[in-house]
């Protein structure tokens, strides 16, 4: 396993280094590579481990986002307090959701609607309160500092949301080692097996939505003070919800580097079609390729690009045989 | 309170709803058989509904002429959907199968963008401003004709699931895939078959609502989310319970414009949605398929 | 998070990295990390525009990528920026997908191509995130198209404004609306008010509202109507304005919507005297005007318009016909406008240093552009003094195309008619 963290350690440093040689345009790429990887991992907690497929989770996002900035435009509280409000507010809230479903036994499919209900439900309630900016928005003042969260270049955005990315990485990894993560990867299995066998499902269905409603919500906060921007559409709107799920289920669901892996691949890729797509008469074009690179890869690669990552990296990672990475 | 508003929103709500019920119709029949959630159902609509109003603009034929063709198309493109696609994810974990659906939405929704422009179009159909009048409550007769039609076609497509082989094939395989396989179904061609039928009634919701209302190529996404809402009402796979859901939906929907701002609609309607999630998950009406 | 210190292992393997890590800097450094100011006077002055190429707002967005380029053609071939080496302008073209985050993030990406001043962005709600971006990074930013007044209101320096503002649009539609009604001697008694559920429908409506109540004009707002951005069947709400029973209809709308109310307002024949638009699209739109023939006539917008008098205007319509075979319409003419006002600046700076073009800018009095209004210049929040409305009506005409006529201010009208009040809708 040596080997491994020499690797890992070797991909962290240079990550560090970057924002030294790179601009601030290149960087926010990173930025956002490094939130949808955060995002995607705070959800795979969730779906990927315990199973649960929730299609509405930009409803914490938006929970995140909009505390921390009700809070810091009424209160002038620091969004580094607001935000670990505003992950509280979220998990109740995903208690909630869980309470219903699971005590009600929604599963599967119904799940998924449900929680897609949850988020638009909030969608339209928050569109219509004037204290949120009702349709018009919330656009928030650009008055760098700390305690403000909000920053000039792009480079202290960089190394926040890389931090909180390496953070929800080193959460996963120690869920997955816990009698939690062990839990949780049963009630994936089979639900009802894990029942019969004594194990307080419940429990731990309410445990693994509420951290990750508190986790996704983190990354609410940050994105409020990285765009200015909050709209009730984004926040908690199914593009969003979608958005995050593309990059775990890409990567690999379920797995600790899936997330971060397909966020790297998806990311670039978005805003290099994006970029060279959308001159003139092909609008539209980027999006499409996009749905096509989707299916492909859902369809010949199911359990993930990370598999072949995996492979790729053999020769320099040399696990232990019969010692899967995931 | 207004009772000829009340009359005139209740009336407007049936009308719509059978349209919502014959969208939900396509959904649910998706879902009986394949276990798929199709998020590319809304889309699929909008398809139809560009194909119907250019051959009104081109060719001059009234889109309800041009129904059964439209319909035709719209059944061999959900065809080749599910033969590429959607048949090679039947066995995956739900998760899986979301992404590729939701994809092909927005692999249509876009392709139409690219082909055909952002533009808002309102064809004015023959019908488009027909109107007749009971006492003070207006009757749109295109609305009137559209959910006549959807009540018909969703009776058609009853009696075909019903009578017709194929479609007690399809049935058969909904029931029971194992059973179904072994007793010689080739089931991937009746997924196939389904998926293109449930499109082909969704395509015709779209081409009945094209008289009614402006096309543009982002409506989809809304009316996909409307069919997942009648057919937990209705209870997915149940076809009757669709068309009826579809109504319930309608009129709820519309006369919560009463008393509440017409933007808070679609807040009844999911709230409704998780009701009866709650309480009553198999549906308002437990029935056969 | 420590890095484990590793003595014999990977040796190679540091090194390889070393080594790479040096090449890729060295590369990246020479791509991306010189600044654009160092550079000698450049041959080219980049122009970065973020316009809705795509989304609900896509025909809008195109028509004003058209109208940039447009503009930056015609100076191109009237010799570039001649204080500058006779240096050509060129568009860099960026989406919003009519996403204010979206629209940040290409204006970064466009400023870090070298966009040394941005455009655009139409949509108010784009143009605060793009504004903001702007001051981050020292890029002056001068909007064609965008009328939410807080945009001018952060005290951001780069900020610059060449379309009306939300204050601007009302006082002008209080104004005409009192014109009109003093002109005719009729004045309605009820209104509805409807708006589209966006930052400018809600921000128009609002404060239309307001202005009505300030303006002494004896008509009572007796119902406001909101409906969602995007919305295909407007029947229960125009059930509850016929419940209302209002003399005139203020519609505050988005393309297309203007088309499902006309009809359904003809479907449950509602008596109005009018429909005045307090200044908004979904109304004046060629397809629009086709569509719905005799339902569009006699509708009043109080808008910003091109101006058909002016020979800027009569030429670069031919040019927009020519390659697009369309009319200039406003938006895409106030487009061309803004990079007239940029060249214009650059022309006066000799320089593309951020800080001259802005001390050139605040300098601006632009007086031959395709739209109607006075001279342009912009006061300390970096907003248009000359931005002017038009009253347009809607007349009939054989040629569906000639049908919207501007009827004040007069020094611009086409017409010296104004039909007020107008035959209802299933009389004509």
């Amino acid at each position: 396993m040596t080997r491994l963290y020499i690797f890992l350690a070797s991909v962290f440093t240079v990550l560090m280094a970057l924002p030294l040689v790179l601009d601030n345009y290149v960087l926010g790429i990173f930025v956002m590579i490094y939130f949808w990887a955060y995002v995607g991992q705070s959800w795979n907690v969730l779906t990927g481990y315990t199973g649960h497929i929730s299609l509405g989770h930009a409803l914490y996002i938006g929970i995140g986002a909009y505390t921390t900035t009700y809070l810091a435009q009424s209160f002038g509280l620091t969004p580094w307090v607001g935000m670990f409000i505003g992950g509280l507010i979220a998990s109740v809230i995903g208690l909630l959701l869980g309470f219903l479903g699971f005590r009600f036994g929604i599963r599967g499919v119904y799940f998924v609607i449900m929680t897609i209900a949850f988020a638009e439900i909030t969608r339209l309630i928050v569109s219509h309160i004037e204290a949120f900016g009702s349709f018009t928005g919330i656009f928030l003042d650009f008055d760098p500092s700390f305690s403000n969260f909000q920053f000039r270049g792009n480079v202290p955005y960089y190394y926040i949301s890389f931090g909180l990315m390496i953070a929800s990485l080193i959460a996963v990894r120690l869920i997955e080692m816990s009698k939690l993560g062990r839990f949780m990867v049963a009630i994936r299995e089979d639900e009802e097996a894990a029942q019969a066998l004594g194990v307080n499902t419940f429990k731990y269905n309410m445990i693994a939505i509420a951290i990750s409603a508190f986790m996704t919500s983190l990354a609410g906060a940050f994105y409020a003070n990285y765009i200015f921007y909050l709209h009730p559409n984004t926040m908690f709107g199914m593009a969003t919800s979608i958005e995050l799920i593309l990059r775990p289920i890409i990567g690999g669901l379920g797995t600790i580097f899936g997330p971060v892996l397909g966020s790297f691949i998806l990311t670039p890729l978005s805003e290099v079609s994006r970029a060279y797509f959308a001159k003139g008469g092909l609008e539209g074009l980027h999006l499409v390729l996009y749905g096509i690179l989707a299916i492909f890869v859902v369809i010949f690669m199911p359990k993930g690009i990370i598999i072949y990552a995996q492979r790729l990296l053999e020769p320099i990672i040399r696990t232990k045989p019969g010692k899967a990475k995931s | 309170m207004d009772v000829t508003l009340a009359l005139q929103l209740i009336v407007q709500g049936i009308l719509l709803g059978g349209i919502y019920g014959l969208i939900a119709l396509g959904l649910s029949l998706i879902f009986g058989v394949m276990g798929v959630i199709n998020f590319a159902h809304g889309q699929l609509m909008v398809m139809a509904m560009y194909i119907s109003y250019w051959i009104f603009v081109l060719l001059g034929i009234d889109p309800y002429l041009s129904l059964v063709v439209v319909c035709a198309a719209v059944f061999i493109l959900g065809y080749l959907i599910q033969a590429t696609v959607v048949n090679r994810i039947l066995d995956y974990p739900e998760a899986m199968q979301v992404l590729p659906l939701v994809a092909m939405g927005l692999i249509i929704e876009n392709t139409v963008l690219l082909l055909w422009g952002p533009d808002h179009r309102s064809p004015q159909t023959p019908f488009s401003l027909e109107t007749f009048w009971i006492g003070p409550v207006m009757i749109d007769v295109s609305r009137l004709i559209a959910f006549s039609l959807a009540i018909v076609i969703t009776a058609v497509i009853f009696v075909y699931l019903k009578k017709t082989n194929n479609g007690k094939r399809i049935r058969a395989a909904s029931d029971n895939r194992t059973g179904a396989i072994l007793v010689g179904i080739n089931v991937d061609r009746i997924n196939n078959t389904s998926f293109g039928l449930g499109a082909a009634a969704t395509g015709a919701a779209g081409v009945l609502l094209l008289p009614l209302m402006p096309l543009s190529p982002h409506m989809g996404h809304d009316f996909t989310l409307t069919a997942f809402i009648v057919v937990i009402l209705g209870g997915m796979g149940n076809l009757i319970g669709a068309l009826v859901g579809g109504l319930i939906l309608g009129v709820a929907e519309s006369t919560s414009t009463l008393f509440l701002p017409a933007t808070l609609k679609q807040v009844v309607s999911f709230t409704i949605l998780v009701i009866i999630m709650l309480f009553r998950p198999q549906g308002l009406f437990v029935g056969k398929k | 998070m420590g890095k484990r210190v590793v003595k014999n292992q990977g040796l190679d393997r540091r090194t390889f990295l070393k080594v790479t890590g040096a090449a890729s800097v060295s590369v990246m450094t020479s791509t991306f990390g010189v600044p654009t100011l160092l550079r000698a006077a450049p041959s080219t002055i980049k122009i970065g525009s973020v316009q809705p190429a795509t989304g609900p707002l896509a025909v809008i967005g195109v028509g004003q990528r058209r109208g940039n380029q447009l503009a930056v053609d015609y100076i191109n071939s009237k010799g570039g920026i001649q204080s500058l080496g006779g240096a050509k302008l060129e568009l860099l073209l960026g989406d919003s997908e009519s996403k204010p985050e979206i629209g940040r993030s290409e204006a970064d990406r466009l400023i870090k191509e070298g966009a040394a001043v941005m455009t655009g962005p139409f949509q108010s709600g784009v143009a605060l995130a793009i504004s903001t971006l702007c001051e981050q990074r020292q890029v002056p930013f001068v909007m064609d198209v965008a009328a939410l007044d807080k945009i001018t209101e952060k005290g951001y320096k780069h900020t610059f404004r060449v379309f009306i503002t939300v204050k601007g649009l009302l006082t002008g539609a209080v104004k005409y609306l009192k014109m009109v009604t003093d002109l005719k001697g009729v004045m309605p008694k009820r209104a509805v008010v409807t708006n589209t559920a966006d930052a400018f429908g809600k921000g128009m409506s609002g404060g239309f509202v307001k202005f009505m109540e300030k303006s002494g004009l004896p008509i009572e707002i007796v119902d406001k109507v909101q409906y969602p951005l995007g919305i295909h069947d407007l029947s229960a709400e125009v059930a509850r304005i016929k419940a209302a029973k209002p003399d005139i209809l203020f519609p505050v709308s988005r393309p297309g919507d203007g088309i499902i109310l006309a009809r359904e307002l003809y479907k449950q024949r509602v008596e109005l005297m009018g429909i005045y638009g307090p200044g908004s699209p979904g109304w004046y739109e060629p397809d629009v005007i086709k569509d719905l023939d005799k339902l569009i006539y006699y509708v009043m917008i109080n808008v910003p318009w091109i101006n058909p008098h002016s020979t800027v205007y009569q030429q670069a319509n031919a040019a927009f016909l020519k390659t697009h075979n369309k009319y200039l319409d406003t938006n895409s003419a106030y487009a061309y406008t803004g990079v007239l006002v940029i060249a214009d600046a650059l022309e006066r700076a000799g320089s593309t240093e951020p800080d001259k073009v802005i001390a050139a800018l605040r300098q601006t009095n632009y007086k031959d552009y395709p739209v109607v209004g006075d001279p342009i210049q912009f006061d300390e929040k970096g907003d248009n003094t000359g931005a002017l409305t038009a009253l347009i009506q809607v007349q009939p005409d054989p040629d569906p195309l000639k049908r919207v006529k501007i009827v004040a201010p007069k020094e611009f009208a086409q017409s010296d008619e104004i039909v007020f009040p107008a035959p209802n809708l299933w009389e004509r």
